[in-house]
């Protein structure tokens, strides 16, 4: 009887096997902890340490998991306190009519606009300028010429101005502070411009406008809208709605022009606006 | 064939079977729900706990107990004497089959949709993964007593080669044992720790680690039975010799050594392991190529001599000369086509770059399908036609029939998969219940996958008519058939060296080439802090409260 000893010469296969598998071994580890995975498209070559390092899986980004935080951005540096609204109402428009002869090249005698681009600003709200302008001042919000102005204007020249306008007739309409007008307008209003005012848009996260914007009841740093300019109330709405305007605090414009279309939003201007040119009643009945 | 052997084996195929075929019918109305088409019962929970069910069955429970019913058989008929351990083998039967019987019907209460790779943080009811770990727990008796009646007959025998059909399945059984040590050490230490509430958090990159040691060696146990059969019975049914005895003896231990340290390349998008063990076992993968091609070579080879002796001539008459009547014959013609187009596909699958083509994709599943149950699933079926008329002793009803259900399988699955390959390529995701086909991205899609639906009706029939010629050979008269032969080499060997003739030397490799492999990816999660709350398949996290 033959003992088969797995080292006897008549059996080369230990040999064999242990030779083809350590040469695999080396030379597949020296491939992919040594070689390969030094390269990386669009990276720079690491040093040999380096790659065996990440051939083993050890990166400079292992370990837990932790969230990736976004860089802080806040909307607007106004914050609706009382301090805030103390300065405001300090306002004094017999000095904000001298800080307004800035503006009327633009926005028009006793801030009535002519052009579509440019809003007036004659009867609205105190608060609202002076936040538009804190944010032109601050870089949340740009236009034109209108960043320069407002790191030109002091905060107290920003409540004159601001004063000063609110108090201007024939532009937009007195705030009433009345609630909203029980308008009997539902989902199911057949004009769309109607629809969107009274009811919103629930299936695409569109509150009514008229919850902030009037006409009726107004939220505190909110623009009435009735009596604007038509361009002016169509081209905010699609700036939200692309984000190039951003300076809405809870971002809740962004969110309901993104759920508008471009016919909406025409829609909704028209409703609100008059058309540049036309000549105004001394206040707009509700439609 | 003793009488007790032969029911042994018969149980374990008619077990085999009799999953496979409502497998098959899960699956068809599977490839219906995920297609443009109106499907029944359309819902989608319905549909995961369907891929559970499917995956599960065809992985686990028709694999398993077809090749623990072909070692038995394989033991008496190459060895010539009956199985030793025969009570042992029977509580193995029983133990599987109580496991295969938890798991099912936990899937069917729908505690269980976590697919059949379990998929943690994902977590099942615990009599799922008991099931699962009973299944593939009780297999384990059938490796220890391949292994005992190999042995025993190289103490009988001493200096004699052992049977290279009985080699073959001892190697399928070693082989199974690895690979199973991945799933049975996941399901031990980190899914029924979590099912049961004794951890309250689960390690969801380790779980994957460890069933990647299964998931690639796995798809060999299952390939193992059809090159047994290249090897074994292919040149006996053509009427012809083997070309070589070493090949097949080198091909198996291949397999062994190869088939192992390589299951990474199964999770190339997963982030906890570093490139170099990703690049190390797709390399190493790279290798499993050589012992299919040393196949197919030898089969050829097998081949041609059967069709010269047939009286074919010429550069390929010999072809025309084989006996294509053969269901085995046959067979192995339409394994080898699918075999050489899975086999492309798969190239692509382990090359470390280009599986992001098709990561995830339908192509994985329409690779799998082609491999395995195609080419592998093909041969399957030839053996139970080869081995029905000796288990049962009643000859085989129709062998006509046998090759149309052979050729719908063939056909039915290229019509399955040719589209998946091409939906992949186009991304579409695999695992997925529900498509929105009006969307543009995914609606050049739904033709293709209409085909496909037909290629899965195409199968369900050739599944129906598989069990309706076993049953009705079955139930038919008895008739005293020859015995099995297995293919006499060429050169018949007398002696082979130790190291062909037995295991110890390739276990050892592969243990050397597992620690190299897998030690550092699967040790690092001793300190790698990447545990997460587990979800149960209700999709609520499981409540770590008292617990």
């Amino acid at each position: 009887m033959r003992q088969l000893g797995s080292l006897r010469s008549d059996n080369p296969w230990p040999i064999i096997a242990w030779g083809a598998a350590a040469a695999v071994i080396v030379v597949a580890g020296a491939l992919g902890f040594g070689f390969l995975d030094r390269f990386q498209q669009g990276g720079p070559t690491l040093s040999v340490w380096n790659a065996i390092c990440r051939g083993l899986g050890i990166t400079a980004d292992i370990g837990p998991a932790s969230e990736p935080q976004p860089p802080l951005r806040t909307p607007t540096r106004i914050a609706w306190t009382g301090a805030t609204h103390d300065r405001i109402a300090a306002g004094n428009p017999k000095r904000g009519e001298l800080v307004a002869a800035n503006c009327t090249a633009c926005h028009g005698n006793q801030g009535i606009s002519q052009a579509g681009i440019y809003p007036t600003l004659a009867g609205m709200d105190a608060a609202v300028i002076y936040k538009q302008l804190d944010d032109f001042r601050s870089g949340h919000r740009s236009w034109g010429a209108m960043s320069a102005i407002g790191q030109a204007l002091s905060l107290e020249d920003s409540a004159d101005v601001a004063a000063y306008f609110a108090r201007q007739s024939g532009g937009l309409p007195a705030t009433t502070g009345d609630r909203m007008p029980a308008s009997g307008r539902s989902l199911r209003e057949a004009d769309p411009a109607q629809r969107l005012v009274f009811a919103g848009d629930p299936r695409h996260s569109v509150p009514p406008c008229s919850a902030c914007h009037g006409p009726g009841g107004y939220k505190l740093g909110t623009p009435a809208l009735q009596g604007q300019q038509v361009n002016y109330i169509e081209e905010q709405l699609v700036a939200f709605a692309q984000g190039l305007r951003q300076n809405d605090i809870s971002e809740q414009m962004r969110i309901i022009a993104r759920g508008l279309t471009p016919d909406d939003m025409h829609a909704v201007a028209v409703f609100y606006g008059v058309p540049t040119g036309v000549p105004r009643a001394g206040g707009l009945a509700l439609r | 064939m003793k009488n007790s052997d032969r029911l042994l084996a018969l149980y374990h195929f008619w077990v085999a079977f009799a999953v496979f075929l409502p497998a098959v019918v899960l699956g068809a109305w599977q490839m219906l729900m995920r297609s443009p088409l109106p499907a029944p019962l359309d819902d989608t929970n319905a549909y995961y706990a369907s891929v559970t069910l499917h995956g599960t069955a065809m992985a686990y429970v028709v694999t398993t107990f077809f090749a623990m019913g072909l070692g038995y058989a394989v033991i008496e008929t190459s060895l010539g004497r009956p199985v030793r351990g025969g009570v042992a083998a029977w509580i193995g039967f029983v133990v599987c089959l109580v496991g295969t019987v938890m798991a099912v019907v936990t899937v069917l209460s729908g505690r269980a949709s976590v697919l059949y790779t379990f998929y943690p943080p994902l977590l099942a009811s615990p009599w799922y993964y008991f099931g699962a770990f009973l299944l593939i727990g009780g297999s384990m008796i059938w490796v220890v007593l391949m292994i005992y009646n190999m042995s025993a007959w190289k103490r009988d025998n001493p200096g004699q080669p052992v049977p290279l059909v009985m080699f073959a399945i001892t190697a399928t059984a070693i082989l199974w044992a690895w690979a199973a040590s991945g799933v049975l050490i996941e399901l031990l230490f980190v899914l029924i720790p979590q099912a049961l509430g004794i951890t309250t958090e689960i390690d969801a990159g380790l779980g994957r680690t460890l069933f990647t040691v299964t998931l690639h060696a796995i798809v060999y146990f299952w390939l193992m039975p059809a090159y047994i059969a290249f090897y074994t019975l292919v040149p006996q049914a053509a009427g012809g010799r083997l070309y070589s005895d070493t090949f097949g003896r080198l091909t198996f231990i291949s397999f062994i050594v190869f088939s192992l340290p390589v299951g990474l390349h199964h999770i190339f998008g997963d982030p906890e392991i570093g490139a170099g063990f990703k690049f190390l076992q797709s390399f190493l993968t790279f290798f499993v190529v050589l012992p299919t091609l040393l196949t197919v070579f030898s089969l050829c080879a097998s081949l041609e001599i059967a069709g010269r002796v047939r009286g074919g001539r010429g550069l390929l008459g010999w072809i025309w000369a084989l006996p294509w009547q053969e269901p085995m014959v046959l067979a192995v013609a339409l394994s080898l086509v699918m075999l050489g187009l899975g086999g492309f596909g798969g190239l692509i699958n382990m090359s470390y770059a280009m599986n992001n083509m098709i990561h995830n994709t339908s192509w994985v599943t329409a690779h799998f399908h082609l491999i395995w149950g195609g080419a592998v699933l093909i041969m399957y079926f030839a053996i139970a036609y080869e081995m029905w008329p000796r288990i049962t002793n009643k000859p085989l009803r129709s062998k006509a029939l046998a090759r149309w259900q052979l050729w719908l399988w063939f056909v039915g699955m290229l019509v399955v998969t040719i589209p998946w390959h091409v939906t992949g390529l186009m991304g579409m995701p695999r695992r997925v219940a529900a498509f929105d086909y009006s969307d543009p991205f995914v609606a050049p899609m739904g033709p293709w996958v209409i085909i496909s639906v037909i290629g899965g009706f195409i199968l369900l029939v050739s599944a129906i008519l598989l069990i309706t010629i076993l049953v009705s050979s079955q139930l038919g008269e008895r008739k005293l058939s020859e015995p099995l032969r297995y293919a006499l080499a060429v050169n018949p060997p007398r002696t082979v060296p130790a190291s062909l003739n037995g295991f110890a030397l390739w276990n050892c490799i592969v243990l050397v080439l597992m620690v190299l492999a897998y030690g550092y990816p699967l040790g690092q999660f001793l300190f790698l802090k990447s545990s997460v709350p587990a979800y149960d398949v209700t999709r609520q996290a499981v409540s770590t409260e008292g617990k």
